[in-house]
């Protein structure tokens, strides 16, 4: 299509249903929904033939063709003929901005006033676009997917990407930039399920002007979510490098001789008492949304409750019920959770290996996390590269045979205690780097409760009848903070990993020969 | 091993506590390090990767034969440096450092960094640069 028909139709089609396209609270049109591009500039932005690795697609590019300098011109030559190799995603790396853009797995859109965050499957990265006119706390930080602030030019999403590293090339073809590029979005919703996306691209290390690309967005009206695509867990199973726990991992029976799973033990423990009147939103539920911190008291290090060690921090037990802070193991998994703090077990930690962390870990991670709260959803970002969505009000819409690091959650409001319930986990996780154990057949209750401006009290009862014999209950409050996320790509130079092999591999070699 | 480096002059004499490397960790410390491996030594900065979940500072080290062995040490998230307000800057080349940590138990150049003091006494990655 040339870019002037293109350009005609945006402003006729845009003009036309203005008038009745889906708007928010504010009055702005709403991108809030689930989105997949259509075209095929994922493997190529400008024209290109069918290869066998890249069916063939028509230039999104105003101009057909990206206006290199020389020697980038040579470069992307190069890129091209080793892209096998050379391709970030091949490593899964993020795929920074524009590309994620294009790629063709949906991603979901979350709308508010103040933010809008878009959740990819891919990595489970995702995109925390400010739109309340604040500049960046950490301007000059570059990083993979770079640093987004928005604004409304009429109906106009345009946004603003910066700090973008030069390690991320635009796509599977080679087209590539430096560090110095500079991107500029527009977003606009020509009817409910249409989005009409723009990126002008400048970087004056690489090309000779600024340049365009146009996608088509479309609404994937018939999900529900999206889902997880953990590619270098995937890639890891696959080459054997992440090995299967017979014990947790989806689909592992109950061992026979455990113990009975009695569900209903425990305490009923009331809930934290609010000590001052918290702000709301206009619907009237708590506004729990902002940039947390847990004061997790070691969590991670431990559940139950241990003096610091030399190389192992301290835990102060989060564990509230039982009242003895001690987790209700059955015996088997009692013997798994010592035998994994020995050093060749290091490697076995999912997040050693920067997979997610699952639930409820994400929470106490050292590292903070961001809660939205857009119309339907609690959303949490957790700066160690994941997300959560939580659907108010619904029912778990997934089968059984799907499974997820991060669960499926639905939550509801009681009172002034947002509640949420999850399960459909894969059983993957460990709940902490000493290895307390969780299966696949976690389901998961979680409370917060915020107990004045500026702290939430959270709680997670967790029911797991493989590894336990009744469910118990962690408390830990969450710190509000007038901070931004910052990117954890963990994969970047995750050069603990050989280290905790080497452990590994000497461990099994000296049991094998002995 | 340790009789193996010249500078072997401080022995913990600064605190455990007064850098707490592990506290952000995305792995079992005491899993790729050793308690029975505690290193003491000074080192000239040769680079530092502001990486996350860790960063890491390559330090050269002339041990007891006058062969100098570049060693990498784990520190903090990039992440946690820079909301304390390190930068990059603020730790360039040549820096001369006096480091404890403990060696990893695969027996390579690799520690995790328990403290590190600048020239002038300063921690390195205390609360703020200045």
């Amino acid at each position: 299509m040339s870019p002037y028909l293109f350009i005609f139709l945006v402003l006729v089609t845009g003009t036309v249903s203005g008038q009745n396209l889906p708007r928010d609270a504010d009055g702005k049109p709403d991108l809030q929904g689930i989105w997949r591009p259509v075209n095929r500039a994922s493997f190529d932005l400008e024209d290109h033939v069918a290869r066998h690795d890249m069916p063939a697609g028509i230039s999104v590019i105003d101009g057909e063709t990206i206006p290199y300098q020389p020697w980038a011109a040579e470069q992307k030559i190069q890129n091209f003929e080793n892209r096998a190799s050379m391709d970030p995603l091949n490593n899964c790396y993020l795929p920074g901005v524009p590309r994620i853009m294009a790629m063709e797995s949906p991603f979901q859109i979350f709308q508010t006033t103040n933010h809008i965050a878009i959740t990819f499957e891919w990595q489970q990265v995702y995109r925390l676009i400010y739109t309340n006119g604040s500049p960046p706390l950490y301007a000059g930080i570059e990083s993979w997917m770079g640093n987004s602030r928005g604004h409304w030019e009429g109906d106009v999403l345009v946004v603003e990407v910066i700090d973008q590293n030069d390690k991320t090339w635009l796509d599977a073809a080679g087209n590539f930039h430096s560090n110095e590029i500079h991107v500029v979005e527009r977003y606009r919703l020509i009817d409910k399920d249409t989005i009409e996306y723009e990126a002008t691209i400048e970087d004056q290390n690489v090309f000779t002007r600024p340049w365009t690309i146009q996608l088509e967005l479309q609404r994937q009206k018939h999900m529900n979510g999206i889902l997880e695509y953990q590619c270098q867990a995937e890639k890891e199973e696959e080459n054997g490098a992440f090995e299967r726990d017979e014990n947790t991992w989806y689909p592992a029976l109950i061992p026979p001789n455990n113990e009975p799973f009695d569900p209903n033990a425990g305490q009923s423990i009331p809930l934290p008492t609010v000590t001052e009147e918290v702000s709301r939103l206009s619907d009237g539920t708590p506004n729990i949304g902002g940039y947390y911190m847990a004061d997790a008291g070691g969590a991670n290090y431990g559940l139950e409750e241990h003096e610091r060690e030399i190389l192992l921090p301290p835990s102060r037990g989060q564990v509230i019920d039982p009242i003895d802070g001690i987790l209700p193991y059955q015996t088997w998994a009692r013997s798994e959770r010592i035998d994994r703090q020995l050093p060749h077990r290091g490697y076995d930690d999912p997040t050693a290996h920067c997979f997610v962390a699952g639930v409820p870990r994400s929470h106490y991670v050292p590292a903070p996390f961001f809660i939205l709260q857009p119309p339907g959803y609690i959303v949490v970002l957790h700066e160690r590269m994941s997300w959560r969505r939580i659907a108010l009000n619904g029912e778990h819409s997934l089968p059984d045979t799907i499974r997820l690091w991060q669960g499926d959650s639905i939550g509801y409001w009681e009172e002034d205690t947002l509640i949420v319930e999850s399960k459909n986990f894969n059983g993957k996780s460990w709940l902490n780097e000493v290895g307390d154990v969780v299966s696949h057949m976690q389901t998961v209750v979680e409370t917060f409760t915020p107990v004045d401006e500026n702290q939430i009290i959270y709680r997670a009862t967790v029911s797991d009848p493989i590894p336990y014999t009744r469910p118990w209950t962690i408390e830990m409050p969450f710190n509000q903070e007038d901070e931004e996320l910052l990117e954890v790509a963990c994969l970047e130079d995750n050069a603990d990993l050989q280290h905790l092999k080497d452990v590994q591999d000497e461990y099994r070699q000296n049991q094998n020969t002995e | 091993m340790i009789s193996f480096f010249k500078t072997i002059t401080l022995l913990l004499t600064f605190s455990l506590t007064s850098f707490t490397n592990n506290a952000f960790a995305h792995h079992a410390f005491a899993a790729e390090f050793d308690r029975d491996k505690p290193i003491s030594f000074t080192g000239t900065v040769t680079e530092m990767k502001w990486a996350n979940p860790h960063a890491w500072i390559y330090v050269d080290v002339e041990n007891s034969n006058g062969e100098v062995i570049n060693w990498a040490l784990e520190t903090r998230a990039a992440n946690n440096l820079i909301r304390l307000g390190w930068r990059p800057a603020d730790l360039p080349v040549g820096t001369i450092l006096q480091i404890q940590g403990w060696q990893a138990r695969n027996n390579t150049p690799t520690a995790s960094l328990s403290a590190a003091m600048l020239p002038d006494g300063r921690s390195l990655f205390s609360n703020s640069p200045n």
